[in-house]
């Protein structure tokens, strides 16, 4: 057998593997043994469908698996036999098992005569693994094991005594494994010391007693290797069960019985072959069956870890209805122990016997069980949105899937009340981070939606909608929990969710100033790709409630960022990247990439976010393009993205009527360019889009009161040339915007020295002043601004450069205090950015796209490789 | 006009006895009820150990009630605790009013201590008595007393937590003795200990209320905006306030705890920026010291900042100017002037220099009128500056004369105009505009680098310098 394995598989571990495959085929059986003839034909029949279903069912569903099963099981001839017949397989294995048994054995004596400790401990290793597993199922340790203990005990004492005489050592390798087998052996004889001192009595009884055990225990199988296996579906096995099993129940009713399928059903988990629904349906049956609390909550316990394992491949997701029934018994099992306080979950516990039952009485205080609550809210939540990410999101699926969100979002709130009555801080913060996840993004609708089922449920946490009267107020209320918990990570998270919600409520200021004063941006390119995602989700939202609230210019500059980058729909895990030069990503990257995928219900537009952004980059750049009259200040540009669309926009011959988004807005520029206001406006009304916004004719009313503006300034800069004098009730008509406003404007114009002009109150008129620069005068004024901005530029590196010292010149004061400093700076920062908007983004820009450059650390190795 | 009135929103941020005069304030004006600022003033009273000065307001606000009786009890207390502290910090006073000891006491603290306790016995404990009579006599009012009781105290005692408390009691004493002079050292060595110290220690004094151990950077911060709120009284009384509360508001330090916590500062602020616009334009400080670019960009600083508040702070004096010099509308300006000439009058720190202020805000329109027009109306303009068009005729004379427009600017009195004739300015000139600074901002520069690279090591000497040496060429 050992020979055989190391031909199947190379490495130690695939042997392993298909050694435990072999011995759980036959595992299936485990009570049989031990229990008495009279429950023996019941217990033989109802586990004879379940290792009947189990080999047809696990080669149905687990396509994915058969690559690696079959590959050991071609090879060995008695394997693939019993793919066509299950039933011999049984009787077969268990027999195979011993026979494995005396191979290894002897392999240990073959072994043992060519002094090859090495070789003695692997098949030692083996021989006791097989034991165990037969102890496990409280079957008789064969006496040959016991004897080839005995043997190699004696021998390895000798082989110690003569080591230490000889003069010719042995090989490092050998000597080493030889004293691991003298450890092994010394602790397998305590193990099986019993075993061991009545062989040594008596080697003859011993054998005997062995024989006869197993000749009482053989008969059975054969009697139920005739029955046919029944493959039919879950709903006969169920009656099957019930009709055959009305003998076994009086034994299965008693909660020794309970503990004992658990445990069986325990032992299996995780291992290939293990049947996941029929271990599913064993436990659907316990539930009902468990009589005291105790055993509901263990048995509960166990058949919600199964569901989860339903699915092993990381790439599917779990079937509704499973994760329909898991959620229920999540909320059951939390109802139980919330109504009782006599018992408790815990992930940590004192060792307790898996197979007594246990009650608060007999243990004089809460009863204490393994397992973790917080840990199944995590996982139902993870699977809910993997589903999501499965499904095609402009189905139907999609959205009756969506539906279930409430009952998860009750579930979530159902565990927070019970972590806040039992005040376990760690994971009552995990857990309102998980509610605050599903509300942070919502609008005010759909929030009272998730919150209103919690109405009717019994038990309610602290915080809810209805207490707190607004989403905002709750969102708050939950953040600041989290603010308070020690975790970093919740609380970066929590103060993003914050941020991005005070966002979507338009409350702009509010969001800016928690965003700066946060001072992420430093650090969150070191944060864990899904941080930086929420991160840049925040800092999109945040700039489309700039657009909204009608700050053009903050807008502008927010948004830039993640546009220059041209990566924005991979940036917002809202899409795959799309690898242009370099080659494709491993599998794993992609897999890892595809599983950071938001659901789709949670994306951000990006076609709105386009639109938002090309717009306010056209009221930004059309009056700076129009102010620039010489060559060289063109290269000074705002919005790069937009520039290179007007610049293809202005290389075609032929314009069309405007079809997409981007048409509309290049058209729209090159009429705000030629001051047709109007037209202007109707392209931009005119994209679609903007139904999107929440609050759509607001926003178009905001922008045509910027283009108004915009307009004027761009008509003024670009016209200016051409007057000498221009009369304000005129542009008030042309621009239709009141006569002060129009004065308000020129009158910034002109003190800000955009314009050289002047106003003439009394004829209601702007005088221009227009000055023609001479070649060299242009060049010297340029010059004299790169100089100034050199200066400046060292000033601002010496500032940084000094850092905490602070205190020269003027400027000093910067650095003075710690943290308050930095944020001075930013706050400066943004002042000026606001105002100048002009190559201002610099600060948080380079940091921004810091934190992108970072992002994916496997393609920035790519691609610097 | 309640509700510009900040009174209520900087109180919780003054001492108690520091309130009492903004009440007094209030008492004059009448914005509010006057029974209602009575009896504010008895409950401020009743807190402190002024008892006769509270059974007194007790009388006004109840004449036909007795007074509690337990008044009179405190009252024996306070006299008993009195006398006791008394006599504790006399034994410390006598040593040290000795003039040997303080011929011998030094720079060193803890030297002193030593000295003090071989030669005669002092212990830290009796210190400490120093400023719990100091405490007490600022208690029952006694605030020149307590001033002197603090300052010993201070030159003697080591523990940080009682020196920054002491400090606390001696600027909010000098201040209620209207010694500004003192007060404003003591607000400047008070601003250096908070800046300084570790952050940990401030708190004490400046809110031992709500010190539930928090942060030390909110503690900083909370210091920081408690003397922001005290210095007002030290800055709007002292003659050269208004300058310096610009150079202290405008570092970065304090313009992030006014944004943070406290916007209405602003309000100071701006009132400040307006106020010393003449110095500013460096008209008749001739003699003065030189003052920052901070002081002299102030108006710029500060709309600035006026303009990234708004949202969180909002009144006429700040919105003048942000109408002014943001939206550039002189109608909404002139009626925010109007309403902000009220604000101001009414204002406890501001009331006295309303017509400062208004003279400032005045040209501070016709500053900007004259720059953007090149012909206006006077009548216009005398209207723009609430004057008829005869005090608005001599007011532009004034302003012509007073200023450097006098070349560019005449008036045409048969058509009623004022005709700016301002040439444009010449290329070179705008190049010497944009380089005169740099020469001397580099040297500065040079000399921080070089400093900051004598401690350390030499590899920051190397790399700073190179890029200089361009700017200094262009020179």
């Amino acid at each position: 057998m050992s020979h055989f394995f190391r031909r199947a598989g190379e490495s130690d571990s695939e042997s392993s593997e298909s050694e435990d495959e072999e011995i759980m085929s036959s595992e299936e059986e485990p009570p049989q043994k031990p229990t008495t003839t009279a429950a023996k034909s019941g217990m033989a029949k109802f586990l004879r469908t379940a290792a009947g279903s189990s080999s047809s069912d696990s080669d149905s569903t687990d396509g994915g698996e058969t690559d690696s099963d079959e590959d050991p099981q071609g090879e060995s001839g008695d394997e693939s036999e019993t793919e066509d017949r299950p039933q011999i397989r049984i009787i077969s294995a268990a027999d195979k098992r011993l026979k494995e048994m005396e191979t290894s054995s002897q392999g240990i004596d073959n072994a043992l005569r060519i002094n090859d400790w090495v070789a003695i401990l692997n098949e030692f290793e083996k021989l006791i693994r097989m034991v165990q597993r037969q102890s496990n199922l409280a079957e008789m340790v064969p006496p040959f094991f016991i004897r080839s203990l005995v043997k190699l005990e004696s021998s390895v004492n000798s082989t110690i005594q003569k080591e230490k005489e000889a003069k010719k050592k042995m090989n490092p390798s050998n000597a080493k494994a030889l004293t691991a087998m003298k450890q092994k052996i010394k602790k397998s004889i305590k193990e099986h010391e019993i075993d061991f001192k009545r062989f040594q009595e008596d080697p003859e009884a011993f054998q005997r007693e062995y024989l006869n055990h197993v000749a009482q225990v053989a008969p059975p199988p054969p009697t139920s290797t005739i029955r046919p296996p029944i493959t039919t579906g879950g709903d006969v096995q169920v009656d099957d069960f019930t009709t055959v099993g009305k003998g076994g129940r009086a034994m299965q009713l008693t909660s020794e019985g309970i503990f004992k399928h658990l445990q069986a059903v325990q032992e299996a988990r995780g291992k290939k072959n293990t049947d996941r629904a029929e271990q599913i349906r064993i436990l659907e049956l316990l539930v009902d069956i468990a009589a005291t609390t105790y055993q509901r909550i263990r048995v509960l316990l166990a058949l919600i870890s199964s569901r989860f394992d339903y699915n092993s491949s990381v790439s599917n997701y779990m079937p509704t209805e499973m994760w329909l029934s898991a959620q229920r018994e999540v909320d059951q099992l939390v109802s139980i122990v919330a109504a009782d306080s006599n018992y408790s979950i815990q992930e940590v516990t004192p060792d307790y016997d898996e197979l007594v039952e246990r009650s608060p009485t007999a243990e004089s205080g809460p009863v204490c069980i393994r397992g973790s609550i917080i840990s199944f809210v995590d996982r139902l939540d993870d699977e809910f949105t993997r589903s999501l990410q499965n499904i095609d999101p402009h189905g139907t699926e999609y959205v009756d899937r969506l539906k279930d969100e409430k009952v998860l979002y009750c579930t979530i709130c159902r565990a927070q009340a019970f972590y806040e009555k039992t005040s376990q801080n760690d994971p009552l913060a995990r857990v309102i981070m998980r509610r605050l996840e599903h509300i942070y993004s919502k609008p005010d609708a759909v929030v009272q939606a998730l919150e209103s089922a919690l109405e009717t449920s019994e038990i309610r946490p602290s915080m809810t909608l209805s207490q707190s009267g607004s989403s905002t107020i709750l969102v708050h209320a939950l953040c600041v929990y989290l603010y308070k918990s020690g975790n970093s990570l919740l609380r970066t998270r929590a103060m993003l969710s914050h941020i991005y919600h005070h966002a979507l409520q338009n409350d702009f200021y509010t969001a800016r100033d928690m965003l700066l004063m946060s001072h992420l941006q430093e650090s969150v390119h070191s944060a864990d790709v899904a941080t930086q995602i929420l991160y840049n989700r925040t800092v999109v939202q945040l700039g489309l409630c700039a657009f909204r609230s009608g700050l053009i210019k903050e807008s502008q500059s927010i948004l830039q960022d993640i546009f220059t980058t041209q990566r924005v729909k991979e940036l917002l895990a809202q899409g795959v990247h799309q690898q242009r030069f370099q080659a494709a990503m491993t599998p794993e990257q992609e897999k890892a990439e595809k599983q950071r995928q938001l659901p789709f219900h949670m994306h951000i537009n990006t076609e709105l976010l386009e639109a938002a952004f090309l717009v306010s980059s056209m009221l930004v750049e059309i009056p700076l393009l129009a102010s620039i009259d010489s060559d060289e200040q063109k290269r000074k540009v705002i919005s790069k993205p937009f520039r290179r669309l007007l610049d293809f926009a202005d290389r075609q011959v032929f314009t069309g009527p405007p079809e997409s988004t981007r048409d509309h807005i290049m058209q729209a520029s090159k009429a705000l360019q030629d001051g047709e206001w109007e037209k202007c406006r109707d392209l931009i009304q005119g994209i679609k889009i903007w139904s999107l916004m929440p609050e759509a004719s607001s926003v178009k009313e905001m922008l045509e009161k910027r283009i108004q503006e915009q307009g004027l300034r761009t008509y003024l800069f670009t016209y200016a040339p051409h007057y000498t004098t221009l009369s304000l009730s005129l542009l008030s008509t042309t621009f239709s915007l009141p006569l002060r406003s129009v004065s308000s404007i020129v009158s910034k114009m002109i003190w800000s020295e955009e314009l050289s002009a002047s106003l003439d109150q009394s004829a209601g008129v702007v005088v221009f002043q227009r000055i023609e620069l001479s070649r060299p005068q242009q060049l010297s004024q340029i010059i004299a601004e790169k100089v100034a901005a050199l200066v400046d530029q060292n000033e601002k590196t010496l500032d940084i450069k000094m850092g905490g010292t602070g205190g020269w010149g003027d400027r000093g004061e910067g650095g003075k205090g710690e943290k308050r400093g930095e944020q001075t700076q930013e706050r400066r920062g943004r002042g000026e950015r606001t105002r100048g908007a002009r190559g201002g983004a610099r600060g948080r820009g380079a940091r921004f796209s810091q934190g992108l450059g970072n992002q994916m650390p496997g393609q920035a190795g790519q691609r610097s490789a | 006009m309640a509700e510009y009135d900040l009174s209520k929103t900087i109180i919780p941020y003054l001492d108690r006895h520091l309130v009492f005069p903004l009440l007094a304030h209030l008492a004059e004006i009448s914005t509010f009820p006057p029974e209602e600022v009575q009896v504010a003033q008895y409950e401020l009273a009743k807190g402190t150990n002024m008892f006769d000065y509270a059974v007194s307001l007790f009388k006004e606000i109840n004449p036909d009630k007795e007074v509690p009786s337990d008044f009179d009890h405190k009252r024996q207390n306070a006299v008993s605790t009195n006398e006791r502290l008394q006599l504790e910090a006399q034994a410390v006073l006598d040593v040290i009013e000795n003039p040997d000891v303080a011929q011998a006491l030094r720079q060193d603290k803890n030297q002193n201590l030593i000295y003090l306790k071989d030669n005669y016995g002092l212990t830290l404990e009796q210190i400490t008595a120093l400023y719990n009579f100091g405490q007490f006599q600022y208690s029952y009012g006694n605030y020149s007393g307590a001033a002197d009781y603090l300052y010993h105290f201070r030159v003697l005692s080591t523990d940080n937590d009682l020196n920054i408390s002491a400090h606390w009691g001696k600027l909010s004493s000098d201040i209620l003795t209207g010694r500004w002079d003192v007060a404003l050292e003591e607000l400047n060595t008070l601003r250096d200990a908070i800046d300084n110290r570790s952050p940990a220690t401030l708190l004490a004094a400046a809110s031992a209320a709500a010190n539930n151990l928090p942060e030390p950077t909110l503690a900083q911060l909370h210091s920081r905006t408690w003397l922001a709120h005290w210095s007002l009284f030290v800055y709007f009384n002292h003659p050269q306030g208004r300058t310096l509360l610009l150079e202290t508001f405008l570092s970065p330090t304090y313009l992030n705890t006014i944004q943070t916590s406290s916007p209405w500062i602003l309000r100071y602020l701006t009132a400040a920026a307006i106020l010393s616009r003449k110095v500013a334009a460096g008209v008749n400080t001739a003699g003065s010291a030189p003052i920052s670019s901070k002081v002299r960009n102030a108006i710029r600083e500060v709309v600035k900042v006026i303009q990234t508040e708004e949202y969180q702070y909002k009144d006429p004096v700040t919105a003048f100017l942000k109408e002014l010099y943001v939206e550039f509308d002189f109608e909404a300006a002139q009626k925010e002037l109007t309403l902000a000439e009220e604000v101001v009058g009414n204002d406890f720190f501001l009331s006295e220099f309303k017509d400062e202020f208004l003279d400032n805000a005045r040209y501070l329109i016709s500053e900007a009128y004259c720059r953007i027009h090149q012909k206006i109306d006077i009548a216009n303009l005398s209207e723009r500056l609430n004057l008829s068009p005869e005090e608005g005729e001599k007011w532009i004379v004034n302003l012509i004369r007073e200023t450097k427009m006098g070349a560019d600017a005449k008036i045409d009195l048969g058509k009623n105009v004022i005709e700016i004739n301002r040439p444009p300015l010449p290329v070179y000139q705008t190049v010497i505009e944009k380089t005169r600074q740099l020469a001397v901002r580099t040297q500065a520069l040079g000399v921080t680098v070089s400093r900051a690279a004598q401690p350390q090591a030499a590899p920051t000497n190397n790399t700073k310098p190179e890029p200089q040496t361009p700017a200094v060429a262009v020179n």
